[in-house]
């Protein structure tokens, strides 16, 4: 919302510097996220170049048939000539005169300068150059009463300070000038002004016809008829101050009804009143197949969750959200009906939200205006319908339910205290709701029409003080009584695997948790964009993704690891399971290494077995009951590479840690190394486990450290040669238990491979 | 021979030996089998002399050790003088990788209220909208309800928005006192801009207990954003509105670039907003099942990318999904 500070002005004296004004609202009531100063420049002096001036004389100019020239009194002895283009104004009106010098709000400088040989020694203003308005069709006649010589800054707001506040969704109170002008009040301690709008006399008594089926969705609607209507332009005030409030003048009686909506909060809306069939107003939900063509010239489908205001025969409105096209205020209406109604938040929301149209009004309904508001905002919008469109105002109608009671809450002082942490004396607590508009007694409040949806229970009004004593609010800790600062053991081994793997010269990266449209049943019913539309599965193909992107760009020993979610066919949810992957330059031994690595680093045991994997090498991929990893396919990236996906809770599963110690210092082991021959298909994890079978738990190791193809073994058969390490954990063992225990690896594994001993 | 001047003439020539052969010299012609020593000694009648003699020779053997030592040390100075190294070249080049900034963050915030005694927890990233919503106490008209501003699946299954379903998971998974943050990935239907990523992290924490106050919130969210950004740091706090707590602020720490002056980062406020806070509203200890009379709490969830952005200067938000290693290799 942007708040020209010359309007909250009105309400309440603004003498603070804007900046404290700023900093005070932000921290107690809306987020003020910037002021902009808009219009003339003020340094240097400028605006001192900008006066009131009357025409003394004007004629066309010798040398050009579209100019004028003129001499204008600017209160000095001598009248200034000045050359001009428009020709909306003769001799004795008064008029906006920029002198030479003056630095216009586009940043324009005039000169004293010659035009078609005359000499013009400033410029008459039109509004659009002063950033009041959006005409240029003629410059401002300004009213007679002010002298020339006046400055114009005290005639017309040609500069002015805009705040621009930025509400929460509980306060549709602040989406005024009015409900701001409150706060400020509040906050400074000042003065407010009774709300805008003086009631004119109603000089006749037509009957308005307006019926309301839906008086939950609409539970008040003020009609009120107006007849000689002369639409034209808004005088100037009022359009400088919506331009400066963010909004296009369009007339007078639109106008009035906008500004009314920023003065107070209540949108209202304005119909011909000729155009309405049957001259009545029905409230009702939209039939099966309606449409109606809004303003925007768009064809709105409507549901019956669509609260229409209709004619005797069709709809005429979206109700709160945006008029039809058919009976908008048009330059020949003559005869006006103005809606000061209210809305069902919900109501208004649903269709906002379906039709995809967010507007001023719709985006005050779906906050919660407050019922009572709309008498006062038809006062306004009719003092103005009157005094600005000549209008005479014949007819009213308030059509209203039961409108809700003010909430009567039970309020102690010191549980407010309590909450905040710091004291306030109670009858300033009192004092400070009273500036709010609370009715206040001792231990009971009565929340203000305004603030009824936001405060209905204590702890609501303990805000509205806490809001007032956010700076002096302490710093403090909770007093335990009891602690729960540890990691789970999980946790614990999550941050291993990051640290090993950057140990490994892995380079942490994130990925999106989204995919092109994967066949998942996890789809997003609207995604943003077909890069990100399906929850994925797996991370491989994201990392493999960032791999190629790096070795596009020219990186070289790319290594990348992510741990994110996977989302995997779930029950009623997905089941999300933490993942590590990573993908690395080099072939399968590489990653075999870095996850045996990871494997030792958790202090997990590792089972190995071929696997098949989409994105892996088919002869070079392999599983753990964690995970698959690999060498890529070739088809995948291009060059060497090779990758892991790992389940962190099946891998923390089978994680030894705590380890438990073992004695191997007192009893040394027997080392040797032996090699055998077997048929090439004989993996060595087979022969290990074997070995291990045979001998139990006295081979305290056998690791396999060279495999070697060639004539000696002969075609088809390989030699692989382990390292091996008997021992006891009860003595030493002797020379003849050793090769006794290396006789049963020789027997075991030549009994179920064929494997001849070859060392 | 006089046995004393064979001594002295002896170890002034192991004395005065530069090298090894020089060394080699004195020792033959003092020690030597042909030396005047040996001979005499071969010739010794009487005790005494014997044992003036073996005097003699044993000072005689011990200076050429001694020599010896001095020479081979000096010699190996010598060389290792001229054995040198470029130092500025670089060493062997040893891989290492390195943690993402929202990992770092993430451990700092973790270790942060590790440190306040609270435990860490995350919960799922797809939530039904009861927990995403309803029992949070979001009205039916709320904002982020929309589905422009919400990831759906269906009516009733989104993206979560916030880590705040933790607070409906935590809560009803054990009895107060609860204190516990919870990190992790979070959604919200935006379109990728420099400031703006659809997917990002937040961090969430809870505490009920009895008797807890705003200022207890003030007190936790400074030691933690000084554990994130320094002991300078102070913070502040704005009112604000969300739908499960009340009183409901936003919190602000001082801006670290100008040091709360004003400058470009804060929006010349001299405060950075950090996220959303407040007490725990009654409703949702309500929804819980919960007395809000015996028991208070408070609230809190902030982003990790922007205290990612913050602690190491980022301006642009896609620098951290992007998985750009000439980025990443910075951290």
């Amino acid at each position: 919302m942007r708040v020209p500070i010359s309007w909250l002005r009105d309400y309440v004296p603004i003498e603070m510097p804007l900046d404290d004004l700023a900093t005070r609202l932000s921290v107690s009531s809306a987020e003020v996220e910037g002021i902009e100063r808009r219009g003339v420049p003020d340094s240097d002096g400028n605006l001192g170049r900008f006066l009131v001036g009357r025409v003394l004389e004007a004629v066309k100019h010798p040398n050009a048939d579209r100019l004028q020239l003129c001499r204008v009194d600017v209160g000095d002895e001598e009248p200034l000539q000045i050359v001009c283009g428009a020709w909306n104004f003769g001799p004795g009106a008064t008029v906006a005169v920029a002198l030479a010098g003056a630095l216009l709000p586009g940043g324009l400088e005039l000169e004293r300068r010659k035009v078609r040989g005359e000499l013009s020694n400033g410029m008459i203003l039109a509004e659009d150059e002063v950033d009041l308005g959006p005409d240029h069709t003629g410059i401002m006649v300004l009213d007679d009463s002010w002298e020339p010589g006046t400055p114009l800054a005290d005639v017309l707001p040609i500069v002015d300070d805009v705040l621009h506040v930025e509400a929460t969704g509980n306060r549709p109170d602040l989406l005024s000038i009015y409900g701001l002008a409150r706060e400020v009040a509040a906050i400074y301690d000042l003065e407010l002004a009774p709300p805008p709008g003086v009631e004119p006399e109603q000089v006749g008594d037509e009957p308005v016809d307006v019926e309301v089926e839906d008086p939950i969705g609409c539970p008040r609607y003020i009609g009120r008829l107006f007849c000689d209507v002369q639409i034209g332009p808004s005088p100037l005030w009022l359009k400088a101050r919506l331009v400066a409030a963010g909004m296009r003048p369009i007339s007078n009686v639109v106008d009035a009804t906008n500004y009314a909506m920023l003065a107070l909060g209540n949108p209202l809306h304005a119909f011909d009143f000729a155009t309405l069939r049957g001259g009545r107003i029905v409230v009702r939900r939209a039939s099966p197949g309606e449409k109606l063509r809004t303003l925007d010239g768009v064809v709105r489908d409507l549901t019956p969750d669509d609260l229409m205001i209709a004619d005797a025969v069709r709809s005429v409105a979206l109700a709160g959200i945006m008029g039809g096209e058919e009976t908008e205020i048009g330059e020949s209406t003559t005869e006006v009906l103005l809606e000061a109604a209210n809305f069902e938040p919900f109501t208004i929301f649903r269709s906002s939200e379906r039709l995809r149209l967010r507007t001023e009004g719709s985006n005050r309904w779906e906050k919660g205006v407050d019922p009572y508001l709309a008498a006062p905002a038809a006062t306004l919008a009719t003092q103005l319908i009157v005094e600005l469109a000549g209008a005479r105002w014949v007819g009213h109608t308030d059509v209203q339910g039961e409108l809700p009671e003010r909430a009567v809450i039970r309020y102690r002082p010191e549980h407010a205290d309590r909450l905040i942490g710091v004291e306030t004396p109670a009858e300033e607590q009192y004092e400070l709701l009273d500036r709010l508009g609370f009715d206040v007694e001792d231990g009971r409040v009565v929340t203000p029409t305004w603030r009824a949806r936001d405060v209905t229970r204590e702890v609501d009004v303990i805000e509205e003080v806490a809001r007032f004593r956010l700076e002096d609010v302490p710093f403090t800790l909770p007093e335990r009584s009891a602690m729960f600062g540890s990691l789970t053991r999980g946790q614990q081994l999550r941050r291993r695997v990051e640290d090993a793997l950057v140990g490994l010269g892995f380079v942490e990266t994130y990925t999106p948790s989204l995919l092109p449209g994967e066949e998942t049943t996890w789809k997003l019913e609207e995604p943003i964009s077909v890069e990100l539309t399906a929850l994925r599965t797996r991370l491989l193909p994201s990392l493999v993704d960032a791999a190629r992107r790096n070795a596009e760009v020219g990186e070289r020993g790319i290594a990348l690891f992510e741990i994110a979610r996977v989302y995997l066919e779930g029950g009623e949810l997905p089941e999300e399971r933490l993942h590590v992957a990573g993908i690395v330059e080099g072939g399968f031994s590489r990653v075999k290494g870095v996850v045996a690595t990871l494997y030792a680093a958790l202090k997990t045991d590792m089972e190995v077995e071929r696997a098949e994997d989409p994105l892996l090498h088919p002869g070079k991929a392999a599983r753990t009951p964690a995970g698959v990893f690999g060498e890529l396919h070739p088809s995948v990236l291009e060059g060497t590479w090779s990758a892991f996906e790992l389940d962190l809770e099946e891998l923390f599963q089978e994680s030894h840690e705590p380890v438990i110690y073992e004695d191997v210092i007192t009893y040394p082991p027997v080392k040797q190394d032996l090699a055998f021959a077997v048929d090439d298909d004989v993996p060595a994890g087979a022969l290990v486990a074997a070995a291990r079978e045979a001998v139990g738990p006295e081979l305290h190791e056998i690791v396999p450290f060279d495999v070697y193809h060639g004539e000696q073994v002969g075609p088809g058969r390989k030699s692989i040669a382990f390292r091996v390490e008997f021992r006891s954990p009860e003595r030493t063992l002797t020379d003849e238990e050793a090769a006794g225990l290396r006789q049963k690896i020789v027997d075991a594994l030549r009994e179920r491979f064929g494997a001849e001993l070859r060392a | 021979m006089d046995a004393e001047t064979y001594r002295q003439d002896a170890l002034t020539a192991v004395e005065r030996a530069e090298s090894a052969t020089e060394l080699d010299d004195a020792r033959v012609r003092y020690l030597g089998r042909k030396s005047e020593l040996k001979q005499a000694l071969r010739e010794v009648r009487d005790r005494e002399t014997g044992m003036a003699l073996n005097a003699a020779r044993e000072a005689i053997e011990e200076a050429l050790t001694t020599r010896q030592a001095e020479l081979e040390r000096a010699e190996l100075d010598r060389a290792l003088t001229e054995d040198v190294v470029d130092v500025t070249l670089p060493g062997d080049e040893l891989p290492l990788g390195s943690l993402h900034p929202i990992t770092q963050v993430r451990r700092i915030v973790e270790d942060a209220f590790l440190g306040l005694g609270y435990e860490v927890r995350d919960d799922r990233e797809v939530e039904t909208v009861e927990y995403n919503f309803d029992k949070l106490a979001f009205a039916p008209t709320h904002p982020s309800r929309s589905h422009r501003d919400t990831f759906f699946f269906d009516d009733t299954h989104v993206l979560r928005t916030e880590t705040s379903p933790s607070q409906i998971h935590a809560l009803e998974e054990r009895e107060p006192p609860i204190y516990m943050v919870s990190l992790g990935r979070v959604y919200r239907r935006d379109a990728i801009t420099a400031t703006r990523y659809p997917i990002f992290h937040q961090f969430e924490g809870l505490a009920v207990d009895k008797g807890l106050t705003l200022a207890d919130l003030k007190g936790t969210l400074l030691h933690v954003m000084r554990a994130l950004y320094g002991p300078e740091r102070r913070v502040r706090f704005r009112t604000h509105f969300f739908p499960f707590t009340e009183p409901s602020i936003e919190p602000d720490v001082s801006c670290g670039i100008c040091g709360g002056v004003g400058c470009r980062t804060c929006k010349w406020s001299g405060w950075i907003e950090m996220g959303g806070a407040g007490m725990v509203d009654p409703l949702v200890f309500e929804n819980v099942g919960l007395d809000p009379e015996e028991w208070t709490g408070f609230a809190f969830g902030c982003g990790l990318e922007r205290a990612a952005q913050l602690r190491h200067d980022i301006p642009d938000i896609r620098v951290l999904w992007e998985g750009d290693l000439r980025a990443l290799r910075q951290f």
